[in-house]
């Protein structure tokens, strides 16, 4: 009988490197294959209002940042509420090298896939210094640590001249191989570019949970006095861990700075946090479509509901005070919402769609 | 073949004395008992031995080791594995990983190998998989092999960290209470288990258990913990006629 690789049924292995594969039909591979190709494409076709282009790059910019978050608090467990600063990290760093060599220094203008590498360099030394006290504290002590470095990460940033006390500081335009990437082009060369980041760290986290540095993070989650006897020293996983996230969220730090062409303290506060924190958790923590599925959620329901307090403002003057407290509002039923009825996240909901198409006509 | 030598362990917490100055030596290829009461120190010792705890005085040696103050991942790499009483799975992954998580020090590629993945890390993966598999086939945990560990019955979740232990492929198996509330059916699997582990890969076992029966009929030396103190030791025939131990196990009239 022969092999049948694109559906479930007849697909079957005959070594162990043939059952290491990511999709395990080549209908999986070629839905992604063409989910990819349309990304890539579909700004050829539609051309989109600038304001419209810079939601979708901001929605991707969180998306990089969730995914670090995820591996920290969905993977190895250990909750972080100064995600914000650990991106804001990597902001400040190509914030620094524009304040010491000059905003238009050609490291910084041409090499600018490099900058980004560095700012999570930097990301990761950070977040590998935060997460030291994993090695003693637990559970909401370590959360409360976290949070301690995002309050240190904001007073520093507010009182140091260095940093222009929290003012914006102006990043420039990149140059790519047709010139300088001109302010039509700006918000389109972004998405490009981010695009290109999130394949990049998709795939490598995809590969690296299939791999002894990934399941050693489910490994402290679950147990870690049984990952200590199974041979991993538990403390350093964890610091591992948050190094990781801190070198996504370095990474994001730095599309972001280059996205917005400067870097301002009022992106990187406790509130973006909780936000990212709320996108994991909506998004489906210790998954990692969930950490796609998130952000996008979030920030069109931001969107959305901006809009309607906008409209209610319009034609309901008397509710203004009201409309603008709608935000917050909903943010917060939202994330309530989920932890009460679906503390798996959107994923959930994916992985049962995706079973249920499966199986179809039959129930089980 | 390496001997296992708990000399005069003593460990208090507060002023709770848990051991007292107890003597134990592990002869290779046997399969050594540790019986007591409850609260007598069992699983105490064996988290001497397995580094959780360290002795307030004494030694621990294990062959050229020393494991009185070594660290559970340290002793994990010398060749002593343990299986825990109260069942330490990683819930949040299938069997196979679990299993692969045992694998951890056999796993030698880089970050960057894991992240390109082809090549090395794939190489590495597919034969430690392979060492897997003949665990997997021993335990006769082949139909459980990828659900989710949090999943299933406590009988085979019992045989799963069974199996964890051996994947770490040990010359000394420690076994906490590997039987507590299993069937009767369930208990003579695991008994065969630790049968054939001494006979076919010639391992060491040390078991604590409750279960009486079973410890006589397939021990090879027995130790009796009472209040932390050894109060006997020898062959099953031995330790069934010491007066002192019927006397902590019944008590006098």
């Amino acid at each position: 009988m022969s092999v049948n690789r694109w559906l479930a049924t007849g697909n079957y292995f005959t070594s162990y490197k043939e059952e290491q594969r990511i999709f395990f039909t080549s209908l999986d591979r070629s839905a992604m294959g063409l989910l990819l190709l349309g990304l890539f494409l579909w700004p050829l076709f539609i051309q989109l209002d600038n304001k419209y282009m810079l939601v979708i790059d901001n929605i991707l910019v969180a998306v990089v940042a969730v995914m670090g978050l995820n591996l920290v608090t969905g993977f190895a467990g250990l909750i972080s509420i100064g995600h914000a600063a650990f991106v804001g990290v990597g902001a400040y760093t190509i914030a620094s090298f524009a304040r010491v060599m000059g905003e238009n220094h050609i490291l910084l203008t041409h090499a600018w896939p490099l900058m980004i590498v560095v700012a999570g360099c930097i990301g990761a030394i950070f977040g590998g210094i935060v997460g030291l006290p994993a090695l003693r504290l637990k559970h909401l002590y370590l959360a409360i640590a976290t949070l301690s470095f995002q309050m240190i990460f904001q007073w520093t940033i507010n009182f140091m001249d260095f940093f222009n006390q929290g003012q914006t500081i102006s990043v420039s335009r990149v140059t790519w191989v047709t010139g300088q990437v001109s302010r039509s082009q700006h918000y389109t060369f972004w998405y490009y570019a981010i695009l290109g980041v999130i394949v990049l760290a998709g795939f490598a986290v995809r590969n690296l949970l299939r791999t002894r540095y990934g399941r050693c993070l489910v490994a402290v989650r679950d147990n870690d006095r049984a990952a200590d006897a199974m041979g991993m020293h538990p403390g350093f996983t964890k610091v591992y861990a948050f190094a990781l996230a801190g070198f996504l969220a370095g990474v994001a730090g730095a599309l972001h700075a280059y996205l917005y062409r400067g870097v301002g303290v009022e992106s990187f506060t406790l509130h973006h946090s909780i936000s990212f924190l709320a996108m994991a958790i909506v998004g489906g923590l210790g998954t990692l479509h969930g950490s796609f599925l998130g952000p996008l959620a979030i920030k069109l329901l931001d969107l959305q509901v901006e809009r309607l307090s906008e409209w209610v403002g319009n034609h309901l003057t008397i509710a203004t005070n009201l409309a603008t407290a709608l935000k917050p509002l909903s943010f917060g039923l939202v994330i309530v919402l989920f932890l009460m009825f679906e503390p798996r996240g959107i994923a959930n909901w994916w992985r049962i769609v995706r079973s249920y198409v499966k199986l179809w006509p039959f129930k089980y | 073949m390496t001997h296992l030598i708990v000399s005069e362990v003593t460990l208090t917490f507060g002023g709770l004395n848990a051991l007292t100055g107890v003597n134990i030596a592990i002869e290779p290829g046997l399969i050594t008992s540790i019986i007591g009461p409850n609260g007598a120190g069992k699983t105490s010792l064996l988290n001497c031995v397995s580094g959780f705890y360290h002795p307030t005085l004494g030694e621990i040696r294990y062959g050229k080791y020393n494991l009185t103050h070594a660290s559970p991942h340290r002793i994990s790499t010398m060749g002593i594995a343990r299986a825990f009483q109260n069942l330490e799975l990683f819930r949040g992954l299938s069997v196979l990983d679990n299993l692969l998580l045992a694998r951890h020090k056999h796993l030698n590629y880089s970050i960057f190998h894991a992240i390109i993945y082809f090549g090395k890390a794939s190489r590495i993966e597919a034969e430690n998989r392979a060492y897997v598999e003949k665990v997997i086939d021993f335990m006769e945990l082949e139909p459980y092999r990828k659900k989710m560990v949090g999943n299933l019955s406590y009988g085979v979740q019992k045989r799963v960290e069974v199996a964890r232990a051996l994947t770490l492929a040990p010359q000394l198996l420690l076994l906490d209470e590997p039987m507590a509330g299993m069937n009767i059916e369930e208990k003579e699997d695991i008994v065969r288990f630790i049968l054939d582990l001494k006979k076919e890969w010639g391992m060491t076992v040390v078991l604590v258990e409750h279960d009486l029966g079973v410890v006589m009929d397939i021990s090879d030396r027995i130790y009796v913990l009472d209040f932390g103190v050894l109060i006997g030791w020898g062959k099953p025939e031995e330790v069934a006629t010491n007066p002192k131990v019927i006397d902590a196990y019944i008590g006098e009239e």
